[in-house]
């Protein structure tokens, strides 16, 4: 039977990027599905993903990026997807990279491929706040999991059936789905793998990290989950 | 008398906490919380004195102390059990949104096909 590969893309104010996403999609992966969750845009991303003729799933409110990501892993379950390819909606991330990722799934049999963008020298520029955030991110994962993922901050994921499943029945699904989740995978027994991909730093939408304030929240959140994430564990162990 | 302000005050507030439950605004649960408390405030109202001999029995000296300190850890309760409600209501909330933007786009695919 063939696989079903299903792109998941949440949106939010991405008028002017979510058209070219979508189309640079079906032209280098004609084979697989897309999703689009519309998390409640300001914008007419509503109107310009239902003239793209591509499922569109609007949520009655903002619930964020990963409710977003979380919603469109349920649509996955749901419809009997095998693989999703969690994508973002501003154009930083390149179809043509995830058949990279799915060769890699191939090869290695693992449950979650992240996309890395520091696995080898890319020309990614990185943000530098976000560079640190990685580097600790990384040193967290190496400490309790002893597993080097050099790029815990990426969106850019494959997912198998048995992640999907796992992941569309987390309750609390962490605001920030980054290290924090990985953890919690590894820590459970599921097998992550990188492969290294190109990405572009998004032109004309805003970062979701942006300015000072915000990653430092971020940083303090996604800290403060793994503490939670290693309680929660250590609970269930003892 | 007079504490009989303090007595006051502690019947106006259970007759509002009755009046809240037969207007339905409260549920059972929380409630009972709320019934317990002003019925408790009443009491010290009357005996105020119930205080001093609760502190007597706690080594406490300043029996305020004591009285402000269950207040406290009254409110604490309260207050906690409230942020578990809202943690699992907003995880409720979340998933009944999520679900309802699936079911509309099957609705949708529906119509379509």
């Amino acid at each position: 039977m063939e696989k079903k590969y299903l792109f998941v893309i949440p949106a939010y104010n991405e008028e002017k990027n979510i058209e070219k996403v979508v189309k640079d999609i079906q032209k280098n992966m004609p084979k697989a599905d897309i999703v689009i969750i519309n998390d409640c845009s300001k914008d007419n991303t509503k109107e310009i993903v239902e003239n793209l003729g591509v499922p569109c799933l609007n949520v009655p409110f903002n619930m964020g990026y990963a409710m977003a990501m979380q919603t469109g892993i349920k649509y996955a379950c749901e419809n009997n997807y095998d693989y999703v390819i969690q994508f973002d909606g501003d154009g930083q991330h390149l179809a043509s990279e995830a058949e990279k990722l799915l060769q890699r799934m191939e090869e290695t049999n693992a449950n979650i491929v992240i996309g890395s963008r520091f696995l080898e020298k890319t020309d990614y520029k990185h943000p530098f706040f976000r560079k640190i955030g990685t580097k600790v991110f990384s040193l967290i994962i190496k400490i309790f999991c002893h597993k080097k993922i050099t790029d815990p901050t990426s969106g850019f994921q494959l997912l198998d059936r048995s992640v999907i499943e796992r992941y569309a029945k987390i309750g609390k699904y962490p605001e920030f789905p980054d290290a924090n989740l990985i953890i919690e995978m590894l820590l459970n027994g599921y097998e992550i793998e990188e492969v290294s991909v190109k990405m572009k730093l998004n032109d004309t939408g805003q970062s979701m990290h942006g300015g000072i304030i915000k990653p430092i929240k971020y940083m303090i959140n996604v800290l403060y989950t793994i503490c939670y994430i290693i309680i929660q564990y250590l609970g269930k162990k003892g | 008398m007079k504490n009989s302000y303090f007595i006051l005050i502690a019947v106006l507030i259970i007759i509002y906490i009755i009046i809240s439950i037969r207007k339905n605004n409260l549920s059972t649960k929380t409630s009972f919380l709320w019934i317990l408390a002003s019925f408790i405030m009443l009491f010290l109202a009357i005996f105020p004195y119930s205080i001093d001999w609760l502190a007597r029995i706690f080594n406490i000296e300043y029996p305020p102390a004591l009285f402000l300190t269950l207040c406290i850890v009254f409110l604490l309760i309260i207050n906690f059990n409230f942020s578990k409600k809202i943690s699992s209501l907003n995880e409720k909330i979340i998933d009944l949104a999520q679900e309802i933007s699936i079911i509309k786009e099957k609705i949708k695919k529906g119509k379509k096909g």
